[in-house]
This record gives C-alpha cells, structure tokens and sequence, in this order.
C-alpha cells in the first residue's frame, strides 16, 4: 500500500520517528554540557574505574530523562561489551521490597543464563543479589540499576534502597545506581542512612529552550534524503515545511502550546496530532495541520460538559451557583431543588419537573463531574443529603451558558442576579 | 453502536460478549459448546468480511468526525501510535465507534471493559486470556492461563505474549502475503483497549494502577502495541500526586437534537409514523435529557400509546391523522417526562400490558396519582419495622416517650401549638436542618421500642381486627420472638431500606438509619392502615 503513495510512506516515517523516543533525543548527544555527556561521564568512570556510583535524574515529566538514559546505556553496551548489566525497575511496578528483589534476581538471572526459582523467597533473594555484586565486581562487571520514579521507592521502610546502598559501600562491588524521579525533592524523601549512603549526585532536567525547540522540529519533520522515498517529493516536502516553520503564524502555534506545557512529550503529542492530520493526497504538512492538531491537544473539559448538559441540568448547576453566593455552610440536593422550586415559583419558567427527575438530573452532574460530593465517607447517607459542590468557577458556567446553543435567557439572568 | 441500532436490546450483554470474544464467529463456537476450535491469532480481530468506510459512517449518526478523527490517529497500517484517551458522556458511542473501527480496519485488538474486569487481577488476567488465545471452558475448569495479581507480573506476562502475538501476525504475514485470505488479521501491530476507565479510579485509592496503565505504553516500549482508552470522565478528573504521560485526547460530545433524531429513527418499521411522533416528543425530552438509552426506553412506552388509536401500523399518516394522534398522546407527555426512564420488567410488562393500557385510559389529564399500593412483596412484621425506622430517623429521640405513651399516641392530639413569630422562625429552621441533613441515626433498641409500641397499639386498634392474619402474627411478636424481627431487620438493612452506619464512638453499638422517602413510608403505612401522620413529629 506505501509503496504506492510516497505521502502516506512519509506519514509512517514520520509517526515512527516521534513514538521513538531514541531518535528524538539523539540531537543532544553531541553538545559537551549536556546531561547527556554528565551522565555518561558518571557511568562510564564507574565502568572504567571500577567504582560504585550513584545519580538521580530529576525534572518534570515528559523531559526526556528515561530517553537519555537509554542512550548512554546503549552507548555504553556498544563501547564496552559483556561488562555490563543493566537491572531495570519501575516504582509503578517495584514499590514493594519483595517484589522488587525478586524482579532484580529474575533480570540477572535472565541476563547471566542462570535459572530463576519463582518459589525464593525474600531472603533467599537478597543474599543472592548481594553475592551476584561481588561476584560481579570480582569479574569486573558493572551492573547498572535503573530505579524509575524513584519517589516510589521512598514509600515504606526503603529496604531495597538501602541494601542496594549498603552493598555498593563495599570495594568488590562495582554497581552504579541511578534514579529517576519527576520529584524536585526525591533526595529529601530518603531516610538518613540511605541518604548517607547516597552520593549527591543530581541532574537537572528542563523543559527545551527556544533553540532547542526549532532544532527538534526540524530534526522531527524534516525528511531524509537517503530514505526510499522519491527525492523530489523529499525536497518539495522538505521546501514547504521549513517556510511553515518560519511562518510567523506557526510560531504564535508554538507559543501558545508552550504556555501550557513547554515539555518534549507534550510537544511530540502535538505534532504526532499534526502528522496525523497530513492531508496524504497533497503529501505537505501544512499550516492548517498544525492549527487543527493544537485545537485537538488543547482541550476544556469542563466546558465541553456544560455544553453536554440538558437545560434541567443548566438549571439546577444555576441554583448550586445561587447557592453558592448565598454562602451557605452546606449544600445538598434538596436545598437546591429549594432554590429550584422558588425560582420556579416566582418566574414561573417552563421547566419544571419532578423530584425524582432533577434527581436524575443530578446524578448525571455528579458523572459528568461538574459537581463533586464533598466528602467520601457518608455511604450511609443517600444521595440527595450528603453535601455537594460546584467543581466550575462562575466565570466557566458563565462562558458555558453563552456559547450553549439554546440557553434560555432566564437563566442567564438568574445567574447575573445571584452575583 | 448496539444500543442504536435496536435500543430494546440490553447493552451490558452485547458488551461483555464483544469483551470476552471479539469475534462473532468463536462466540458462536463458544454457544455450542461441542466445536472447541483452538483459537488462533486472526481469532483477534473481526473475522467476518469487513465493513467499508461509508457503512461504518452511516452505522453510526452524528460521529463522522470523531472516527475519521480515530482513523487518522491509528493511522495506516504498520504505523506506531501514541495512547489515545477516548472521552465523552454516558451513552454517546464511544465503545461501539471503537468496535465498528476495528471491524473495519480488521486489525487485531483486545478489548477489557473495567465494568466486567471489575479488579485489576481481572483484568490482567482477561487481557493475557485474549492474547495468549485461551478460552475458559469446562475442560480447564474456567481458569485463567496465568495467575497474576501483581502490575509487575502482568508487565512480564504481558510482555511475553504480545511479542508472542506480534510474531505469529509477522508470520501471518508473510504466508497472507502468498495466498490471499481475507478472513486474517491486518498488518502487525495489537491495540489494547481499555473500556470504562473511570471505574477504575474506584478500585484502591492507595494503589497506583491508574498511572500503570496510562505509563503501560513507556514500560512496555514496544511500538507494534498501541493503547487505546474509553472513560467517560474526561481526562482531568483523573488526578495522580506526579502526574502521568497524558494522552492524546479525542472528545465525543453529546448527540444533538438531529442526531438523536437519527438514531432513534433506526430500525423503525414505520419511518413516516415515528419521525411524526418523535416531532412530537422529542424536543421537550430533550430539555431534560438527551442521552440515547433514557430516551429510548421512555420513548418505547409512548411510541405505544401513540399507536394505541391505529389499527394498521404499516399506515401513513396524514396531516390530520397526525393532529389525531398527538391530541391522543399529548396529556401522557407531561408525566411521562416527570417520571424517571425505568425499564419496565419484561415479564410484568407483558402480563400486565392490558390492565396497563386501561390504566393509562382511565389516568385522565396527566394528573400522575401515585398508586396506592406498594408494587412489591413484604411481609407485615417487615412494614412496620419500616414504619418504626422511619418515625425514629425522623422524629426526635426525646419525643419518643410522650408519642408512644401507653394511651397509644391518639389523644396526643392536645400537643401545645402556639404560633408566635419566634416558634415559626425556629420550625423554619429545623425543617431547613432536616434537609440538609437528612434522616437521623438512632440505635437498635430504640427501633426495637418503637416496634413493641406500635405493636401493641395496632393489636389494640379495632380495626386491625378486619387484616385478619395480621393481627395473629402480630401477637406471636409480642410474645418475644426477637429473632424474627432481627432476620427482618437485617433482610431490610440488605435491601437498603435501612442502612447500618457507624458505631457511636461512645456507646460502640451499631446505629441505623431509615433510606425510604417520606412518600414511600405513608404508602406502606396504608398498606398496613396504620395512621403514621399522627405519628411524625414535624418541627
């Protein structure tokens, strides 16, 4: 089928290169003052000398820590090949301590063709990872453990943490730790004789810099000469996307996707959206793509929900809202369909209905979560008693009910005068 | 999507059998029981012959923009995806858009509802189930292949079976590739997708599950498994402390007024009748709500009063035949759209179809008038148990005595009543608490006072003597069989018309709390006749 169309063989080039987060980041592997060169400088002198090492890699997610991680490992397996040994653990997955040593004994024993016995138990696990350091660190092999949200891993008595510490404090063992963490303070969540044991070592990670930014996109976007696609196409591509990128309108795009999110991920989801959107009859991406991509990325949930939401259901939020204003301790369904029912009475509006229907009403705000019980214990209680409250500001129900298609105006007016 | 296309068909069925097998085919097989068939890998998408593009548009009204949105975001064959997070309300086609893709694509999918999959083990296991080919059966004693309550087992597994997967499809590939078979899964690349997502912010507010699942595509790093998520809460109400890779979102909205009109429209016998009565319905239905399932279970029930005047429903109406029929069916709007859609028990409804329609005959004007009975059964001793627990959540603890005094309450009448400003005020206010507040607790042997009281005063009233086998067995619980009373209690407290809360902190013993509506005790009290007005103590 690609063979056919050169755009739609471009499309698939394309999409493979943003989900590969190898790629993307290879452009920083080349600058000296990079976290790249750092990090690779800390684990290759642990390689080389025969030391112990410990790293953390910290900054918000989405920055590409794991991805500069992996290149360095990579880089280090190439360039020193049967030294090394790479354990992997996730705190999603490895929080617990029995867990994660069983992991850590199943990955070396994967890695040193040993066979793994399921029924070990903690103990057993333990000693045998320690014996696998020395053992390693008389052989000369480096084994690097990898802890992904580090933060995790602090939850509890950090057992793992500190045997892992622990052992590393000997000379045989040659072991580098690094953890990973989109928490600031990750080094603060340790226990004192693990954080003894730790060595200090940070890296920063940032949101990319303007530079950077147009370095990536283009890096992204444009296409290889060398690849199977025709070269014409190649340059006509290459020609029209470089003038969408100086576009002073693509620029004002990148801006305010920055506003909201300046990270590498979020900036990769937005032009996998574009590239998504690239009309595969013409073969360009265009301006138009990009604008629709943002539109798609950058979302408003709730005032996607007002919008959902039938004129009974407008109805009783305005009279939360009314409530709201009135500075009641508590709210709750009945004392909203007292609202309800006095606005009714002196209005005398169309929409008035039974109970058990504005009930159901209210039940649907509750699953559209634009309101919220306010607290999650009373089960005992009933819906209709247990205190509620307004999860949209007045300005949002505001804007909701002027851009609702068919809002009636007594509403609007209802609102104006609660304010 | 399935509840469009014939609204009478209960949706939950059709889902789980989509979720436990994806394909029509095996589902069949798994009906007969007598032809086990191994499963194979094409097993995992849509067998039968695919649907074009322009029947998967017109299948589904009103989303032609949300699937070619999908389209692109799955993109051609082969090609790697980020996670796509699916939202929009209840009841707007997210699972059945998704479903009708994949039938199209014919790609290899797992689908896992979290309805059904109810605990993370569930659905680890009901996912490996699908990908590693097993069927639950007899001969396996309806097991699981792997046992795995653990994210980090399920990593493992999961990992395993989906190279697994992807192999055999590469495999499948090449031999396609000679000799064309249309009945076989497209290209490499296996989606999963997780439905009902919401629920599983429910399952363990301690464990990290959520963020597992929206990380699964980074722990997994394999590019040949793309994600997929249906939830109906949009994406931030999902909360986690640092956050998660978000996805890329897709937003099904509400079906509008036109669109509804199309839906509803499908699968009508009668075009020219139903577009006509929906002229006359569907607007103010819509004010109160325009999700598809409520619409059409309430619209069911007036569609057939609407024809209740036609003798041949194959008809077409005229102008004035029209005016005729809406004139028939206008006074049953307006309570109609003031009662709750309930679905009707099939069963009940048949049996009582005709009692029902004279019923609605006789219902003049649309005033609504509750039904004096009560539509279920309980026994006496359980009515007045939930009287007893009403009048104690209801009425002050202190009143109890001067209420139940061995007069019996009826010449209670005498209560001082003055209306001064002041007293007025303060009633005011307590009936503003009570709203805000709701029922009371109140301790066991409270309810068990009350119910002695009561109990001894019916005895004593003579008109108790006319309900017959009432009165006898009201004589065997005076004479102390407790522990009737309690089995009664605790089969009410199951049914939820009363609730166990708390313990009080000080006295340790558990308290109750009455759930019924102050409509629904009246209604039980003249069940029993038993004057509860004069009972309710009222600010």
């Amino acid at each position: 089928m690609g063979v056919e169309n050169p755009a739609e063989q471009a499309q698939v080039l394309l999409r493979t290169r943003l989900c590969n987060p190898d790629f993307i980041f290879t452009i920083f592997s080349h600058s000296p003052d990079s976290n790249y060169s750092k990090l690779k400088y800390i684990m290759s002198s642990s390689v080389t000398e025969a030391c112990n090492n410990s790293a953390l890699l910290l900054g918000p997610r989405g920055c590409g820590k794991i991805a500069i991680l992996e290149m360095v490992i990579k880089d280090l397996l190439q360039e020193y090949p049967d030294t090394i040994c790479v354990i992997k653990l996730n705190g999603l997955l490895h929080s617990e301590d029995n867990c994660a040593l069983k992991e850590i004994a199943r990955q070396l024993c994967i890695e040193n063709q040993l066979v793994f016995s399921k029924m070990a138990s903690f103990d057993d696990n333990s000693q045998f990872v320690i014996a696998m350091l020395r053992e390693c660190g008389l052989a000369h092999k480096t084994i690097i453990f990898v802890l992904d949200e580090f933060d995790l891993f602090t939850q509890g008595k950090q057992r793992l943490l500190y045997s892992l510490l622990d052992a590393m404090q000997s000379v045989t063992s040659q072991a580098v730790v690094v953890g990973v963490s989109c928490r600031l303070d990750a080094d603060q969540l340790l226990e004192k004789r693990v954080r003894s044991r730790f060595s200090h070592r940070k890296l920063l990670f940032l949101p990319p810099s303007q530079e950077d930014l147009q370095k990536i996109l283009q890096h992204a976007l444009l296409l290889p000469t060398e690849s199977g696609l025709p070269s014409q196409y190649v340059a006509a591509y290459n020609k029209k996307l470089l003038n969408t990128l100086s576009d002073e309108k693509f620029k004002d795009i990148i801006e305010s996707l920055c506003h909201s999110d300046s990270t590498y991920n979020h900036l990769l989801r937005f032009l996998f959206a574009a590239v998504c959107h690239m009309d595969t009859k013409s073969g360009y991406l265009s301006l138009d793509n990009f604008k629709t991509a943002l539109s798609s990325i950058q979302r408003q949930p709730k005032l996607e929900a007002l919008q959902d939401c039938s004129i009974l259901e407008l109805y009783i939020l305005v009279c939360l809202r009314r409530l709201e204003v009135k500075e009641l301790e508590t709210t709750n369904f009945n004392s909203a369909m007292k609202e309800y029912k006095s606005v009714h009475d002196s209005f005398q509006t169309s929409d008035y209905y039974a109970w058990n229907v504005c009930l159901r009403a209210f039940e649907h705000l509750l699953q559209r979560q634009l309101i919220s019980l306010v607290d999650n214990r009373g089960h005992s209680q009933s819906v209709e008693f247990r205190p509620v409250r307004l999860l949209i500001s007045s300005h949002e129900l505001h804007q909701g009910l002027k851009s609702y298609r068919s809002c009636p105006a007594i509403l609007h007016k209802l609102l104006d005068r609660g304010v | 999507m399935n509840e469009e296309q014939n609204p009478q068909t209960p949706r939950r069925t059709t889902r789980a059998s989509l979720s436990s097998t994806p394909n029509p085919k095996s589902c069949k097989a798994k009906l007969k029981l007598c032809n086990k068939q191994p499963l194979t890998i094409n097993d995992l998408a849509y067998g039968d012959e695919s649907i074009s593009l322009d029947d998967l548009i017109s299948s589904l009204p009103g989303r032609r923009s949300q699937i070619s949105e999908l389209l692109r975001l799955l993109g051609p064959l082969d090609s790697p995806m980020f996670p796509v997070f699916v939202y929009g309300g209840a009841s707007t086609g997210k699972t059945s858009t998704i479903l009708q893709i994949f039938k199209h694509l014919k790609r290899p999918f797992v689908y896992c509802s979290c309805i059904t999959c109810y605990s993370p083990r569930i659905l680890f296991e009901s996912m490996l189930n699908q990908l590693l080919l097993h069927r639950r059966n007899e001969s396996n004693r309806y097991s699981s292949t792997k046992r795995c309550e653990r994210p980090s087992d399920f990593v493992n597994f999961l990992k395993e079976a989906l190279c697994n997967v992807v192999d055999s499809l590469k495999g499948n590939m090449v031999k396609s590739s000679s000799k064309k078979s249309s009945g076989w899964a497209r290209g490499k690349m296996v989606y999963l997708v997780f439905d009902n997502l919401e629920l599983a912010r429910e399952w363990d507010k301690s464990s990290n599950i959520l963020p597992f699942l929206f990380n699964l595509n980074d722990i997994l790093k394999m590019p040949e498994v793309g994600l997929v998520f249906l939830s109906n809460a949009s994406p931030d109400t999902y909360y986690s402390d640092t956050g998660y890779v978000e996805p890329v979102p897709v937003y099904f909205p509400d079906y509008t007024e036109d669109e509804l009109r199309q839906i509803l429209m499908k699968k009508q016998e009668n075009l020219k009748l139903y577009s006509s009565f929906l002229e006359v319905v569907l607007r103010p239905f819509c004010r109160v709500t325009r999700r598809v399932d409520e619409l059409s279970t309430a619209f069911s029930t007036l569609y057939q009063i609407y024809c209740e005047p036609l003798d041949d429903l194959g008809i077409v109406p005229s102008e004035d035949m029209k005016r005729k029929l809406f004139t028939h069916l206008q006074p049953h709007i307006g309570p109609s759209l003031n009662e709750t859609f309930k679905v009707e028990n099939r069963l009940s409804s048949e049996a009582s179809a005709k009692t029902n329609k004279w019923k609605g005959i006789a219902k003049k004007n649309g005033v609504c008038e509750s039904p004096s009975e009560i539509d279920f059964h309980m026994s006496a001793c359980a009515k007045y148990l939930l009287i007893c627990a009403f009048l104690a959540s209801r009425n002050p603890a202190t009143l109890d005595a001067s209420l139940f005094d061995s007069t019996g309450g009826s010449n209670n009448r005498k209560r001082k009543r003055k209306s001064s400003e002041k007293s007025k005020e303060k009633k005011e206010n307590a009936e503003q608490e009570l709203l805000l507040k709701g029922p009371g607790t109140f301790p066991l042997e409270r309810l068990l006072a009350i119910f002695q009281c009561i109990v001894s005063v019916s005895e004593c009233l003579p008109d108790e003597e006319a309900q017959g086998d009432g009165g006898l067995e009201g004589e065997s619980w005076t004479n102390g069989l407790l522990s009737d009373v309690l089995l009664e209690l605790s089969s009410l407290c199951n049914a939820n018309f009363i609730s166990k809360c708390g313990s009080c902190p000080l006295e340790g013993a558990n308290r109750y709390r009455s759930m019924v509506s102050e409509a629904m005790a009246l209604k039980v009290a003249r069940s029993l006749k038993f004057p509860l007005a004069k009972y309710l103590y009222r600010g």
